[in-house]
């Protein structure tokens, strides 16, 4: 009988890194957002890069959201503030806003993983 | 223990799939239209709040539309039936059991806790909902599917409600099926609701509460069903898994009316390669295909409805082969002179793809179907990665000119790589 390195790996239980299961929690609240613009490169996120975001997440003083605005989908950093929450830039050139009344309903979700091409 | 039966259903869905990709259309009036730009089909609370009628041609309200800055999109199938499979699989951990209805509705059971009301878990899911998908739904609890329905659309059209109501914890029940006209009753038609009113059965309530010896020399068993579901007694049990599909079809009505045959064949052939690829999707082969066309009801002249059959002598679901018997069909429908608006492909005799049947005549080795079912898994799994269209056989036609008008269509935001939504960073 032949035993192969696969035969092998089999019986030690490995799998094969699973990408999208690192990069999504959980697919039915997962969306992808193409990046357009530069204000969040301070964050690390660059124009035309590929965001994930978790919808169901909720979202925490710190994290990197997508705000829906009336402008559209807008990417910031969720800061504490005296006044409340607000929405920063990663960028200095970009004004602080503060977060549209009624909160949590204008936060889309918690972008988690951003996707670049080399 | 005792179970419970919920109706779980989208408010405005189509419309509400739109906001959740857009935020800029989020507040504002917006209407998704019906195939060809027709006619209204959905409607934000804030176009309702407008007067606009659900169903009206697109046509006759444009002006009104456009004074009030209505947003209008045509059908973006792709973005709700994603959203759909979201929301199903979303529900699936709420429930015991789901049975999915529509592309926006879907029957639930699980068992009720021991004080007995489930209005604080319909509260939560919606808000899961909601929050997780984006999405509004309305939640109608009961004891049956009929008395869900009724649960649903009070849960609706009360705003106090807040779009759950649970039927058995409230205290007010009988006034809320007196409430419910007959012919919203699900199940009710237009004559058995006409024939109700005539005997001055106005409601839900009194639909319960008539003689049943009444109701069924009227409409037999379907009828007695309907009342004591009702009174609270299941007679519509679940369907969990769909049964397998004994027939696939696809049709669509022309932009512009078709009036040559190579217009026609092209359209046949397309509506062909999308009904092969759900045969391939279902893991089902073809024994025969039917081809239909049909005029314009509308247009003043006899209606032409012509249908023609074919008998694959080897059940397929190869394109190729399904192209090849069924294209001829098409100059067998096809008039002179007869504007046709609608043509439709139907596949028959389904039977599972694990199951063939060799023929005498047709010898086919099995390296041979290998290599062709091998080349279709290939195109299929392009045309799911590129966009429908990717791989396309030449018989379908490059941009043809009776192809579907969608002129107001969104983007596919959430099933194609090169068009989901932008996220600004500025």
């Amino acid at each position: 009988m032949v035993l192969g390195c696969g035969v092998v790996a089999v019986d030690a239980g490995c799998v094969a890194v699973d990408l999208a299961a690192l990069l999504v929690r959980d697919p039915r609240c997962t969306l992808l957002l193409r990046v357009c613009g530069v204000s969040m490169q301070g964050a690390g996120i660059d124009d035309g890069d590929l965001l994930v975001v978790d919808c169901a997440l909720t979202p925490r003083p710190g994290d990197v959201v997508v705000a829906r605005l009336e402008a559209g989908f807008t990417l910031k950093r969720l800061v504490r503030r005296p006044g409340g929450l607000a929405l920063a830039a990663a960028h200095p050139a970009y004004p602080l806003l503060p977060l549209p009344s009624g909160g949590d309903g204008h936060v889309l979700g918690v972008a988690l993983h951003v996707i670049r091409h080399c | 223990m005792v179970l419970a039966t919920v109706l779980i259903d989208g408010n405005n869905f189509y419309a509400s799939c739109e906001a959740m990709v857009d935020p800029s259309v989020v507040g504002r009036p917006l209407v998704v239209l019906s195939n060809n730009d027709g006619c209204i089909v959905s409607r934000s609370a804030e176009a309702r709040a407008l007067g606009i009628a659900m169903g009206v041609p697109f046509f006759k309200v444009r002006t009104q539309l456009e004074r009030h800055g209505v947003v209008v999109r045509s059908s973006n199938y792709a973005l709700y039936a994603d959203m759909s499979q979201r929301l199903m699989a979303t529900l699936e951990r709420w429930v015991e059991e789901l049975e999915i209805y529509s592309i926006d509705e879907a029957f639930g059971v699980l068992h009720r806790p021991a004080d007995g009301d489930l209005s604080a878990w319909g509260r939560d899911l919606r808000r899961q909902v909601q929050c997780h998908l984006g999405l509004p739904v309305a939640v109608g609890i009961a004891s049956t599917k009929v008395l869900a329905k009724i649960a649903n659309r009070v849960a609706k059209a009360d705003p106090a409600r807040a779009g759950v109501l649970d039927l058995l914890a409230a205290a007010d029940a009988e006034a809320l099926l007196a409430q419910v006209a007959i012919e919203d009753v699900w199940g009710i038609g237009r004559r058995l609701a006409r024939w109700c009113r005539l005997r001055g059965v106005a409601h839900a309530l009194a639909l319960r509460d008539m003689p049943s010896a009444e109701l069924r020399r009227k409409c037999g068993v379907v009828g007695l069903r309907l009342q004591q579901e009702l009174r609270g007694v299941c007679c519509l049990p679940l369907v969990g898994v769909a049964p397998a599909k004994q027939e696939t079809c696809v049709s669509r009505s022309f932009s512009q009316p078709v009036c040559e045959l190579a217009p026609l064949r092209q359209a046949i052939a397309t509506h062909l390669v999308r009904a092969a690829e759900k045969l391939r999707q279902q893991r089902q082969r073809a024994g025969a295909i039917t081809v239909f066309v049909r005029s314009s009801p509308f247009d003043g002249t006899s209606l032409y409805s012509r249908a023609a059959t074919v008998t694959l002598p080897l059940a397929s679901n190869d394109t190729s082969v399904l192209l090849a018997a069924a294209l001829p069909l098409a100059a067998r429908v096809f008039r002179p002179h007869k504007p046709l608006v609608k043509a439709g492909v139907l596949l028959q005799q389904l039977q599972p793809e694990a199951l063939l049947q060799h023929h005498l005549l047709m010898p086919i080795t099995p390296q041979q179907q290998g290599r062709r079912e091998r080349l279709m898994l290939v195109i299929d799994a392009l045309n799911r990665r590129y966009g429908r269209g990717a791989v396309q056989w030449a018989a379908c036609g490059l941009q043809p000119a009776w192809a579907m008008r969608r002129s107001r269509l969104s983007r596919a935001a959430t099933t194609c790589l090169s068009q989901i939504p932008v996220v600004h960073a500025r």
